[in-house]
């Protein structure tokens, strides 16, 4: 019982820590330092430098800066104005009309993006005035917005599957693969729950006047075709073992250089600050990957991790009751944490627990990242709320209660991936 | 003082920046020459097997460098995540002494990082450590941009320190571009 004493005081003093507002990087890093010294006679500052730069200095984080800045040169283009005029002349007959540019725009911007920050921003800032002029109902058009811009997680490049595969040493690549189907899975579960609403409350939505020609509609998405061409090549080139996702990820801040130079949108000042933005992004997230790493070093040390193992293991507790309580607990430490701080957490202290209850890692990963998405909603700290109140102006319990039914639908799609893992392990098996 | 401290912040940050452009630039590279050797093993039978030596080392000190360069920046920049669901709730002069903690704390905490991460350089240069690659560099080179990275940021904290003990704002106050007001640069 002591281990799980020591356990529980390790994750209080991180919690009393974070909560003080003391960054979470030297949260992490001093939590460590502290479980090192108490339990422990090794050589924290000797141990805390080499871990540092021996995780700092790595191939594979290499794909992060990378994948952060193609979101960012996308994010400064004018693809938002694209998405909403290439797909709405598709979408205009679906029950539930233009509603459905939100989950498609997501899905679409997910894939060349790895935040569900970034996804809501450039969605939303053209799609929300546009739909609420034509009359959408307020509260669809938040939830949607809300629930599918988590996609930005999942669909790959996904920067917090990097942070996952980084932290637990998996494939990236395999990784990506893996969130290929379970995002797809989510689009459509979101695409039909607008589908079944609208109908079941026909007057809610507007009617839509224009109607296009297949000519037509070929003619106005044609803007985004080189964006479809640009998210087929990063997929398709680390599925076909072309390339590594660091290699692909460099291809695709050249194509989404010259998709940005192309539209006219490219210019000394954008580029600067497409490059200073996700050289901050990626140093925050690079630290507190250094701490996590330190964190998992200095628990290593203390053996607490796989006594706490050993301890859950002695319950006998099944895999789902297992599962379970993980859910519930992710899903009430997402309600105050990032998501990025969840899932360094989880590889410092829960990881030792999934591998000796027999858990896949690669299943595992994707599991939790619909968790965080879930968490991404969830008020009082969910950064999709924060970015729509900022574009809409709305309370943060108002846009949560917009996107309760998404938050269910992922707990769906939980419920799907535990009851088929192959959804998540489909894709990876046949690389 | 003020604007040589200024100065060495951007300065940093920038030449992190340029870490990362040069990662995409040699990757990109090393693709190119991936692209050409597929093309002469279609044409030719056999592949020229152009790589560029210990790339994905160099990409990796590149990485190290550019996340320990920026630190200082993005500090100042309040990009760095904390949780402020407590602290924010907190009136003026609560929520000062918060900020000082934290800030406190974090200097502690890089002194620390920062007196080992020296004593690591010294060391792999006096052991004279080399990198396993096909090009050996000494580990220390890379390293001490690490070393370097945390110095600039237990400066950037002594400065935050000094500042708010003296009742100025944070640094980063007002600073943290929102995605609304990034979309507007487009």
């Amino acid at each position: 019982m002591t281990e799980g004493i020591a356990a529980v005081g390790v994750l209080l003093l991180l919690f009393v820590f974070l909560g003080a507002g003391i960054w979470v990087a030297f949260s992490l890093l001093f939590v460590g330092s502290i479980a090192m010294v108490i339990f422990t006679d090794a050589p924290v500052g000797q141990v805390l430098a080499t871990t540092l730069w021996g995780h700092a200095n790595s191939w594979a984080l290499a794909a992060l800066p990378l994948f952060i800045w193609m979101g960012e040169i996308l994010f400064r283009s004018r693809l938002s104005d694209d998405l909403f005029e290439g797909l709405s002349p598709w979408l205009g007959k679906l029950p539930g009309r233009l509603l459905h540019v939100n989950v498609f725009g997501c899905g679409l911007f997910a894939a060349v993006s790895g935040s569900s920050a970034a996804t809501a921003a450039t969605v939303g800032k053209l799609s929300i005035p546009e739909l609420i002029r034509r009359g959408y109902p307020e509260q669809m058009v938040l939830g949607t917005l809300a629930g599918s811009a988590t996609l930005g997680l999942l669909i790959p490049p996904s920067i917090i599957l990097i942070v996952y595969g980084v932290a637990t040493e998996q494939s990236i690549a395999r990784l990506f693969m893996a969130g290929v189907l379970p995002g797809a899975m989510l689009v459509i579960l979101f695409a039909g729950f607008v589908a079944i609403w609208s109908l079941l409350n026909p007057s809610a939505i507007p009617e839509e006047l224009e109607s296009f020609t297949m000519r037509e509609r070929v003619h106005r998405s044609r803007r985004l075709i080189p964006v479809l061409l640009l998210i087929l090549g990063v997929i398709g080139s680390i599925y076909t073992g072309v390339a590594s996702p660091t290699d692909a990820a460099a291809v695709g801040v050249m194509l989404a250089l010259v998709l940005a130079w192309q539209s006219g949108s490219l210019s000394y000042k954008t580029f600067t600050a497409g490059l200073m933005g996700a050289t901050r992004t990626s140093c925050m997230i690079a630290f507190i990957l250094a701490g996590a790493a330190f964190l998992t070093v200095a628990m290593g040390f203390t053996g607490i991790p796989s006594m706490l193992a050993s301890w859950i293991a002695s319950y006998e507790l099944s895999t789902l009751a297992l599962i379970a309580a993980l859910t519930v607990f992710f899903i009430i430490m997402g309600c105050f944490l990032d998501g990025i701080s969840v899932v360094v957490l989880t590889t410092s202290v829960i990881m030792p627990m999934v591998d000796g209850a027999g858990i896949d890692p690669l299943w595992f990963g994707i599991y939790i990242v619909i968790v965080v998405e879930m968490s991404q909603i969830t008020p009082p700290v969910g950064f999709n709320l924060f970015v729509l109140q900022s574009l809409t102006g709305r309370d943060i319990l108002t846009i949560s209660r917009a996107a309760l039914p998404f938050f269910m639908l992922m707990l769906l799609a939980l419920v799907l991936i535990v009851v088929f893992p192959s959804i998540v392990t489909f894709l990876p098996d046949r690389m | 003082m003020r604007r040589f401290l200024d100065a060495l912040y951007v300065a940093s940050g920038a030449l992190a920046a340029a870490f990362i452009l040069a990662i995409a630039v040699l990757v990109m590279a090393q693709v190119s020459l991936n692209i050409v050797d597929r093309i002469a093993a279609a044409v030719n039978g056999t592949a020229l097997g152009l790589t560029i030596p210990s790339y994905s080392d160099f990409t990796g000190f590149f990485l190290a460098a550019a996340s320990f360069l920026a630190l200082a920046h993005t500090l100042r920049s309040g990009d760095h995540i904390r949780v402020t669901l407590l602290t924010s709730r907190f009136s003026g002069k609560t929520s000062r002494i918060f900020d000082l903690l934290a800030v406190g704390v974090a200097f502690i905490a890089t002194v620390f990082i920062a007196w080992f991460c020296i004593a690591l350089v010294i060391e792999s240069y006096e052991y004279g450590d080399m990198s396993s690659g096909m090009v050996a560099v000494p580990i220390w080179m890379p390293q001490s941009f690490v070393a370097v990275g945390t110095v600039i940021l237990a400066i950037a904290l002594a400065d935050e320190l000094h500042a708010q003990l003296r009742g100025q704002p944070p640094s980063w106050d007002n600073k943290q571009t929102t995605l609304m007001e990034q979309g507007d640069d487009s």
